[in-house]
């Protein structure tokens, strides 16, 4: 009986998450192989659009750009949190959170103000000599990816504070004893250990890219569409719901496959910790 | 005898006026709508509405197509009035969303401009009209703006935003295109579409919603739109300088329309409604507290007031109409052909 107590303790939050999760997510996946013209005519449709095509690749390329940013800036500031003294470790983290506090429209709408042609980034370019005319940062890849490191990053710290606050400093004074430098330390030692917070960070950060919605619209628009937009546009302007559901379908699909690269990756630099 | 019909009659009328209202009493009005304007609308229609018919109003918000969305997977059931702009209504007529309107039941219809009594044959009428043109700020544009071949100006370049193609006037753009290149878009795309590409290089983002393109003018990102005189206001607000382009060509025409879904639980109820919001004095009250466009003829509104509005009998006239029957059937082959060419 004892066998089987974690599977019954287990099964109403099983349920739940089957019921009001996966079982929606399959049904609109189903809806795509039911049509009249065949069970993979709307992928086919999809992948046989050169503009689909072309927005899968840009939100990819965005959302693990988005990604390697963030992991970068999010390692480095979770770091210097992780080694702070209590008291300024609590203003760090309060600070790193504070942006979450605000919606993700208000925080992409403070890009506009910042990137725009009147905007902070140009003024201060402007008076400072660097540039003749206003340079036009809004509407590309790059503002989008901006906004979304900024949305993101926090998410990557608090994520990634916890595990290598776990470290045990020994370790880290264990390996100087041993001889190694400050890198070989960092490569050998502490970069390994944060792996599992790595992961969930990057998971994070490259669902929360590859899904977004807000960010795109505003500070990309037609001309930097992603997955996200595109699946509005036909749900709700085109009335297409099936080639909206192959969009979420094909999109569920990559982000279990990237997840799983990223695992993948992890296990080759820390086959323990994954 | 006849005493005692007279008699009988007599308490049967004041028997039937005292059950009336207990009728509508009880009885709930849904409307969709959009959902702005919320306070002046209260004020406006809503409360002088709920003492007229004793009834109690709810409202289901939000943008036409996530509302024609609702209305659809409910099978034209959910609301008793729909309010959308005539696109989306022509959908749901297409659709088979919303019943005919028998124009009897309307009595305030005969006041209304003819382009508004029936626009979409024998579905519900428009209770505002709008219009589709130019705004550009004047201090930037050297060169008025006076023709819809101006939007492919070289000085243009750069400084332009077009309403995204999913939206009311988005294709609007792909017609104009069209007569740019001296073709029908239905007829030839191709041609049309060659049209929008060359107008890619004056555009430096289409915008979805009329609060976005007042803040494009507002930063300064653009110095002209394509866009809908509802908005003139609040650019002006933001950039005084702004105007409104006369075009030779004119304006092209946008009803917001009101109907009455299959589904409709208060069917009476909401022609009482339609026909309280088609009167002159809340026609009148809406135009002038700058909530709608009057549709009503006899509306008298100051050249301050008017200055909002597709207002008076001949700027009505020199409206052009859309086709949205033909529109809606093109409408998802131009979306697809508009992202090939701004978001590649």
């Amino acid at each position: 009986m004892k066998r089987y107590a974690g599977w019954t303790l287990a099964l109403p939050a099983t349920l739940l998450v089957v019921v009001f999760l996966v079982i929606p997510v399959l049904a609109t996946i189903w809806t795509t192989f039911t049509t009249p013209a065949g069970p993979f005519a709307t992928y086919t449709a999809f992948f046989g659009s050169g503009f689909r095509r072309t927005v899968l690749m840009r939100t990819i390329q965005i959302s693990l750009a988005t990604t390697a940013i963030a992991v970068v800036i999010g390692f480095l500031t979770a770091y210097v949190v992780s080694r702070s003294p209590g008291w300024l470790k609590s203003i760090l983290i309060v600070a790193a959170v504070f942006p979450l506090l605000t919606g993700v429209v208000v925080r992409s709408f403070a890009w506009l103000i910042i990137l725009g042609k009147n905007g902070i980034l140009n003024s201060t370019l402007l008076n400072l000599g660097l540039i003749g005319e206003p340079m036009a940062m809004l509407y590309t890849p790059g503002a989008v990816i901006v906004a979304m490191v900024y949305l993101f990053v926090p998410l990557m710290i608090l994520t990634l504070v916890g595990v290598l606050e776990s470290i045990p400093d020994d370790l880290i004074q264990a390996s100087a004893s041993l001889g190694a430098k400050p890198v070989a330390t960092f490569m050998q030692v502490t970069l390994p250990l944060a792996v599992p917070g790595l992961i969930v960070g990057a998971v994070l950060v490259f669902t929360g890219s590859f899904t977004s919605y807000a960010t795109p619209q505003l500070l990309g628009g037609e001309q930097v569409m992603m997955m996200g937009t595109l699946m509005y546009q036909q749900a709700m302007v085109t009335f297409d719901w099936v080639a909206a559901s192959t969009i979420a379908a094909v999109m569920v699909v990559i982000t279990i496959a990237i997840v799983l690269v990223m695992t993948r990756l992890a296990r080759r630099l820390n086959p323990m910790a994954v | 005898m006849n005493k005692f019909f007279a008699v009988t009659a007599a308490v049967s009328a004041v028997a039937l006026l005292s059950v009336a209202p207990t009728m509508a009493q009880g009885k709930t009005l849904t409307i969709s709508w959009w959902g702005f304007n919320g306070e002046k609308l209260e004020s406006i229609i809503l409360a002088p509405f709920r003492a007229q018919c004793g009834c109690e109003i709810v409202f289901e918000t939000g943008n036409n197509g996530e509302r024609l969305n609702k209305i659809q997977i409910r099978n034209g059931g959910g609301v008793d009035v729909a309010y959308f702009s005539d696109s989306y209504s022509q959908l749901g007529i297409e659709a088979g969303l919303f019943q005919k309107i028998d124009p009897a039941k309307l009595p305030n219809l005969a006041g209304a401009y003819d382009l508004a009594k029936d626009p979409q044959g024998g579905y519900g009428p428009a209770y505002s009209i709008g219009r589709v043109g130019i705004v550009y700020d004047s201090s930037k544009v050297s060169t008025p703006i006076t023709s819809w071949n101006d939007l492919w100006r070289e000085d243009l370049a750069a400084s332009l935003t077009l309403p995204g193609i999913t939206t009311t006037a988005g294709p609007m753009v792909v017609l104009k295109a069209g007569d740019h290149a001296e073709v029908d878009a239905f007829e030839d795309a191709d041609a049309a579409f060659a049209s929008v590409a060359a107008l890619k290089p004056n555009v430096v983002k289409n915008y979805n919603t009329g609060s976005e393109m007042i803040n494009l003018f507002s930063t300064g990102e653009v110095s002209a739109a394509v866009a809908q005189d509802f908005t003139l206001a609040q650019i002006q607000a933001a950039v005084p300088t702004a105007v409104w382009a006369e075009l030779g060509e004119g304006a092209i025409a946008t009803l917001n329309t009101v109907n009455i879904p299959t589904g409709a639980a208060e069917p009476e109820l909401a022609y009482e409604f339609i026909n309280f919001i088609l009167s002159p004095e809340i026609q009148q009250q809406l135009a002038e507290q700058g909530v709608d466009a009057p549709v009503n003829t006899s509306v008298t509104l100051t050249p301050e007031q008017a200055a909002l509005w597709t207002y008076g009998a001949d700027v009505i006239a020199g409206l052009q109409r859309v086709d949205y029957v033909k529109l809606n059937a093109a409408k998802t082959g131009w979306i697809e052909r508009w992202n090939e060419v701004f978001g590649m």
